[in-house]
């Protein structure tokens, strides 16, 4: 797969990341749209598992934002 | 993680941590920004780690 | 060792005639040379199965996991700090156990005797004095004990038990992290380039069949489900495909990050010799280098990775 568009799975926390990145749409800020987002209750919800299945199925990336 | 995943050859551009607070929207877009030059900055390497083989129970 | 064994059983015995325990936890002559097999002493007749030499490898604390009666366990350097390990995370209570500690000299590696031997080998013969002699069919071979120990073991700096209500010996010297160094080989894989490091694990585990002896010695892995076996999500796969095997590994050794006490049980029990040890060696490492901790050393602190410290280490933190 021609990695000129990588795909990169993000973590973010509904609280912090999630908020920050729901600010910058509203404030209609531009950024990369290689980023996928999940949505977790918290960044403690996190576990190495979902970070490892992410690069088993083929994302390029992750961010763990809390 | 990030160390261990390093030592078994893991690419340290593949993963990334942060902290941002939910009014910190331009450092969001800062970090988005990065994140994804680093992972562009990879595009000539293999990906690896990734499954190709169709899951068996 | 005559004498060890011999301290061993009359400790033992003593034990169970005062019923201070209900158990005694050692070793006895197992079916194949070079295993010892756990044996739960219940009586003073079956401690003279006990016996202790170089090749009591298992780590014992595997057998106390949510155990209710009185036991008591011999324990070697890091046998006993698995014992600790087992108390701090609540899996056996400290008032249960009598630890027979145990000053270790070293364990000797089956691997390395085998390749060494001319055939099968029937039996072996620790001598006190510091030599091994194999024999087999058609062969009988003396070598040195220094040569055939365990990777652990000679790079060991916790040979003396740290928790113990009675000595069966008297201490050892320890080594020195100066004179040893016990990370030589992590930082060998460390200097390499991540396509190197890749390809060192792909050939390192390329043998893997994927049978979990590892995980069933390891002390520390005692999940009633482990994550292999989870089916929904299902994490790993269970075929023996690199990517599959990998993330066991992988995982495997992150879960005993900060708990492992490289007693070399894992390494041990492979069937096909897979030094296990470069994975859960360098969280080791890592866990000396960024937290100042060892694994095991007392039943009070809890492993960094379920503890927050305000000045936990946070550079990779963007």
């Amino acid at each position: 797969m021609s990695d000129k568009n990588p795909k990169i799975l993000s973590f973010l926390c509904n609280w912090c990341s999630y908020g920050a990145a729901d600010l910058a749409g509203v404030s209609r800020m531009e950024y990369p749209s290689n980023i996928r987002v999940i949505r977790i209750p918290c960044t403690g919800r996190m576990s190495p598992k979902f970070i490892l299945a992410a690069l088993r199925q083929g994302a390029d990336a992750v961010w763990v934002s809390g | 993680m990030k160390n261990l995943l390093e030592h078994m050859g893991i690419e340290p551009e593949r993963l990334h941590f942060s902290w941002i607070s939910s009014a910190e929207s331009t450092k969001f877009v800062d970090v988005a920004t990065k994140v994804t030059e680093a992972a562009k900055s990879l595009e000539n390497k293999e990906k690896k780690f990734v499954k190709t083989k169709p899951k068996v129970a | 060792m005559k004498s060890y064994t011999d301290n061993i059983k009359e400790i033992s015995k003593r034990l169970l005639k005062e019923d201070k325990v209900d158990m005694v936890i050692g070793y006895r002559t197992g079916s194949v040379p070079l295993m010892h097999q756990p044996f739960f002493a219940q009586n003073q007749e079956e401690v003279d199965e006990f016996v202790w030499d170089s090749n009591c490898g298992l780590n014992l604390a595997n057998y106390i996991t949510d155990r209710t009666e009185r036991i008591g366990i011999l324990a070697t350097g890091c046998n006993s700090r698995n014992i600790a390990v087992h108390i701090v995370e609540g899996k056996i209570k400290r008032e249960q156990l009598y630890i027979i500690g145990i000053p270790c000299k070293g364990m000797v590696d089956r691997h390395k005797l085998s390749a060494m031997a001319d055939g099968d080998i029937t039996s072996v013969e620790d001598e006190n004095n510091g030599s091994i002699t194999i024999t087999g069919q058609n062969f009988s071979k003396t070598v040195d004990k220094a040569e055939v120990l365990q990777e652990n073991c000679s790079v060991c700096v916790h040979r003396n038990p740290v928790i113990y209500d009675e000595l069966a010996a008297e201490e050892v010297t320890e080594q020195k992290r100066d004179d040893v160094d016990p990370y030589a080989r992590v930082k060998e894989i460390e200097a390499l380039s991540p396509e190197e490091k890749w390809a060192h694990f792909d050939d390192l585990l390329s043998d893997c069949i994927r049978c979990y002896a590892c995980r069933n010695a390891c002390p520390l892995c005692y999940c009633p489900l482990c994550f292999v076996d989870e089916s929904n999500p299902q994490w790993v796969g269970k075929s023996i495909d690199h990517t599959d095997v990998r993330t066991f590994h992988f995982l495997r050794a992150y879960h005993c990050a900060g708990r492992c006490t490289d007693c070399g049980a894992c390494v041990r029990s492979c069937p096909v010799g897979i030094n296990v040890r470069d994975f859960t060696k360098k969280l080791e490492k890592d866990c000396l280098e960024l937290f100042d901790w060892e694994a095991g050393l007392n039943t009070e602190q809890r492993p960094p990775l379920d503890t927050y410290r305000p000045d936990d280490p946070e550079e990779f933190i963007k």
